[in-house]
């Protein structure tokens, strides 16, 4: 507790660091609400210029950034439907619907509250016990793990935002070989690049998010409004009641917790988070078919789970000095401009700078509740610009967030081609958020897979000599069978109710 | 006259002081190159040692060159989806790209399509660094080189090392080359990220690590790594405890090196090229780029190699890698 109130107080007395703290929070809440520009973008931006501010207003720079910006996407995906980022994909399932409804203001409020509260959760389990947690997850998670986790995680929300089962592991199975693209992990041969050397380099995933979140989201109003069909979104600035909030407190409990977990294994992250926190609740409630048409659960689980994973993600980097992430990575780069070395050492040569960002960590999720709030009366109004200049808006945006990824047109092109795709694939009811999913963490499982195959020496069965490898490989099994005895009883069901009808 | 004499006197004595140093380290600039900012094209995340490495030689030749130098990350391909995009850049000498041995590595197994010292030239190289392999300071099954040797031979085939993905690597050839002079057989598990590889050691989950010393060297100073061989011939003073090449009776394995080098493509002028030569020298020299470069154990050895030198350099490691290339059956 002296250190904490020790680096508040230093917080609280130095007007610097207090106008670096608030241009990173505006500066990650802008960057993470606009399609394609992601805190990673701004970090990258960001990182030559903090190696002239002093070291602790360096980290805390990026730290905040990390904050706000993954809140700001859940503003995008619950107003048009278009995430942030990938980690608010899950927000759109229940965020959008709820603005069809008219119900935005709410909508936006549950995400800020519960991207506030779940972020000052984890921060307070990382001020409690950074480094044991660490340790735990170090020894306790090697490759075979993460990859049953990452199995696991894939067959669990391969279901989701898509009409059957089948669909939504189908969407899964185009992510993964999206994902396949490029060189491969085990002994670095290029696949599938026909002699490109973009192709060599992987599709990324940025296009892809926009592109089949963005572009398909602008094609599919475009067809509506031609078709005269489009119901225009109504304004809902009504901030969610207490009430309300109660009745889904074991569900953000859980999301927290959730969130924390996959926050602090290298790579999962806020994405994985996100989704499974959401699989969970639809699996968990006792009326799962509400989800997906406005139901405030799905925005709750969603945004506590990938809030919670930010301040997880910083437990590797500060306490092992491993980053999980690309921007903790990046934030590993400002330690080590400034000649310091997060890592086994940092809490014993640094512990005022540790607890300067663990500080404004903290005040960073409050601040987030008290914008967000005053936000949620403003920013909805944006669903007052006409869609003629709403869409190509959103569209010139994207373009820029893509090219941006790496200074190349051909990501660009992958943006346009995934949305034009995008577009028949949701018209046809697949899942644009299980092809992103399987995508982004294709390239991780499949990483994980193969180290595991050479640790294992190349015996499927020897995953099932690891406890925490079995349990998770068993119950995604155990899901896929479930699932295809359900569909198999399905169509049974209704072939003999024809049979009957005849 | 005395005092006029007097002033001449003081101002050619202030001239002398403050301006002559930056007479003799300052260059003439061919033509007014460089007139804009040079970019400086890394192909890894800027995060890593690239990075920090551009970002430490950019300031640096900002100093000299009185030009900013801007560093751009295109990550990819395992660090060759760059390139192309380095190649197609105009031949102006205002892009310079900085890539390590494994630029020289694809180029000696034909897997990019341009010559490695003809298409894309060295300018200078900036670090050169020796690699080891560590193990867990609290291991209790083996405490050194020959006690791992021992259980490895034991254990055939058990134990595991964390190293880097890509077949023909320089760290896969030297691991390779150090399991058949110890006559062991290692599982080497591939590892894309740093971090994944440090954590799997950390961890538990391989035995051994193999890695460059200042990429470590915070775990080092923590005591969470301990190394116990260095692929030298000899015992460099920093490592004066650590078995060598010679101790092991390994003096066949070849001394492949960590080396970064800045590189300009076919096509700009001479006189601009030497310029960006001599700057890099200069910027070399600085105390604060030697003072990054001892940070990461570069002063070890011999760090830095001219233009000339960098080619016979990279020219012999093309042939060294081309040589056992053959030997695994990875060209003809």
């Amino acid at each position: 507790m002296e250190n904490f109130f020790s680096a508040l107080q230093a917080f609280i007395s130095d007007p610097i660091g207090i106008m670096y703290f608030f241009a990173a929070l505006f500066g990650g809440l802008i960057f993470g609400s606009i399609p394609g520009l992601s805190t990673i973008t701004l970090a990258a931006i960001v990182l030559p210029f903090t190696a002239l501010m002093e070291p602790l207003h360096a980290i805390m720079v990026f730290a905040v950034m990390y904050v706000s910006g993954c809140y700001g996407g859940a503003v995008t995906a619950i107003l048009f439907n278009i995430p942030g980022s990938p980690n608010n994909a899950p927000t759109v399932f229940d965020g959008y619907p709820m603005t069809l409804k008219g119900e935005s203001g709410k909508a936006i409020g549950a995400a800020i509250m519960c991207s506030a509260i779940g972020g000052v959760a984890s921060v307070i389990l990382m001020m409690i016990a950074t480094g044991p947690i660490a340790n735990w997850a170090l020894k306790a998670f090697g490759p075979p793990e993460i990859f049953a986790l990452i199995f696991f995680g894939l067959i669990i929300v391969g279901s989701v935002g898509a009409k059957s089962p089948w669909k939504g592991w189908l969407s899964v199975s185009i992510g993964l070989m999206l994902a396949t693209i490029g060189v491969d992990p085990a002994v670095g041969e290029t696949r599938f690049d026909f002699g490109s050397s973009f192709l060599m380099g992987g599709i990324g995933f940025v296009p892809l998010v926009l592109g089949f979140f963005a572009v398909s989201e602008i094609l599919v109003q475009g067809h509506r409004i031609a078709a005269g069909m489009r119901l225009p979104p109504k304004i809902g600035v009504d901030f969610p009641s207490l009430i309300e909030f109660w009745k889904l407190k074991v569900a953000m409990i859980r999301s927290i917790f959730l969130g924390f977990f996959a926050g602090i294994l290298p790579g999962i992250g806020a994405i994985l988070a996100a989704f499974l926190s959401y699989s969970v609740a639809v699996r968990l409630s006792n009326k799962p078919e509400k989800f997906g048409t406005g139901e405030l659960e799905g925005v709750v689980a969603s945004e506590s789970a990938n809030n919670a994973a930010t301040g997880a993600a910083m437990i590797p980097l500060l306490a092992l000095g491993l980053p999980g992430g690309a921007l903790t990575a990046v934030m590993m780069g400002a330690f080590e401009i400034h000649g310091l070395e997060p890592g086994p050492l940092v809490f014993a040569t640094n512990i005022d700078l540790i607890w300067g960002v663990f500080v404004a960590m903290l005040i960073a999720n409050l601040a987030i509740f008290v914008l967000g709030y005053m936000e949620t009366k403003t920013i909805v109004h944006l669903l007052r610009v006409p869609f003629s200049f709403l869409g190509p808006s959103i569209i010139l945006i994207s373009t820029i967030g893509a090219y941006a990824l790496r200074n190349t047109i051909l990501d660009v092109w992958v943006m346009f081609i995934a949305g034009f795709a995008g577009y028949f694939l949701r018209r046809w009811n697949y899942s644009m958020a299980g092809i992103v999913i399987g995508a982004i963490l294709g390239k991780l499982g499949e990483s994980a897979f193969v180290k595991s195959m050479q640790i294992l020496d190349y015996n499927y069965f020897n995953f099932f000599e690891r406890p925490i490898c079995a349990v998770l490989l068993s119950l995604a099994l155990a899901s896929v069978l479930v699932g295809g005895l359900r569909i198999a009883w399905s169509e049974k069901t209704s072939f003999v109710k024809g049979l009957l009808d005849r | 006259m005395t005092i006029r004499m007097f002033k001449v006197a003081f101002i050619f004595g202030v001239f002398f002081v403050f301006a002559y140093p930056t007479m003799a380290e300052s260059l003439t600039k061919p033509g007014g190159f460089p007139k804009r900012t040079v970019t400086v094209m890394i192909t890894v995340g800027t995060a890593g040692g690239s990075g920090q490495l551009a970002r430490a030689w950019g300031a640096a030749m900002e100093k000299v060159t009185g030009t900013g130098f801007q560093v751009i990350s295109k990550p990819g391909g395992g660090g060759l989806a760059a390139i192309p995009d380095f190649m197609n850049r105009p031949a102006d000498g205002y892009t310079i790209l900085l890539q390590t041995d494994n630029l020289i590595s694809a180029g000696a197994a034909n897997k990019i399509d341009y010559a490695v010292g003809k298409d894309i030239i060295p300018l200078c190289v900036v670090q050169t660094t020796f690699n080891q392999i560590y193990i867990r300071p609290d291991e209790t099954r083996f405490s050194d080189w020959k006690s791992f040797v021992a259980y490895s031979k034991a254990n055939a085939g058990k134990v595991s090392m964390g190293n880097i993905a890509r077949e023909g690597s320089m760290e896969r050839i030297l691991a390779n080359a150090m399991q058949k002079a110890a006559g062991i057989k290692v599982k080497q598990i591939s590892f894309d990220k740093p971090a994944n590889r440090y954590g799997a050691l950390l961890g538990g989950h391989v035995d051994i690590l193999f890695e460059q010393p200042g990429d470590v060297k915070k775990f080092l100073k923590a005591k969470k790594m301990k190394p116990i061989l260095t692929f030298l011939p000899n015992r460099p003073e920093a490592f004066s405890g650590v078995t060598s090449l010679t101790d092991a009776g390994m003096p066949d394995v070849p001394s492949l090196m960590k080396t970064r080098v800045l590189w300009v493509r076919k096509g700009v002028s001479e006189e601009r090229k030497s310029y960006l030569e001599k700057a890099c020298a200069i910027a070399f020299k600085s105390e604060e780029f030697q003072g990054f470069n001892k940070k990461k154990y570069m002063h070890i050895g011999r760090s830095f190699y001219n233009a000339p030198d960098a080619q016979g350099l990279i020219m012999e490691m093309i042939a060294t890698y081309r040589s056992n290339y053959k030997k695994m059956g990875l060209i003809k």
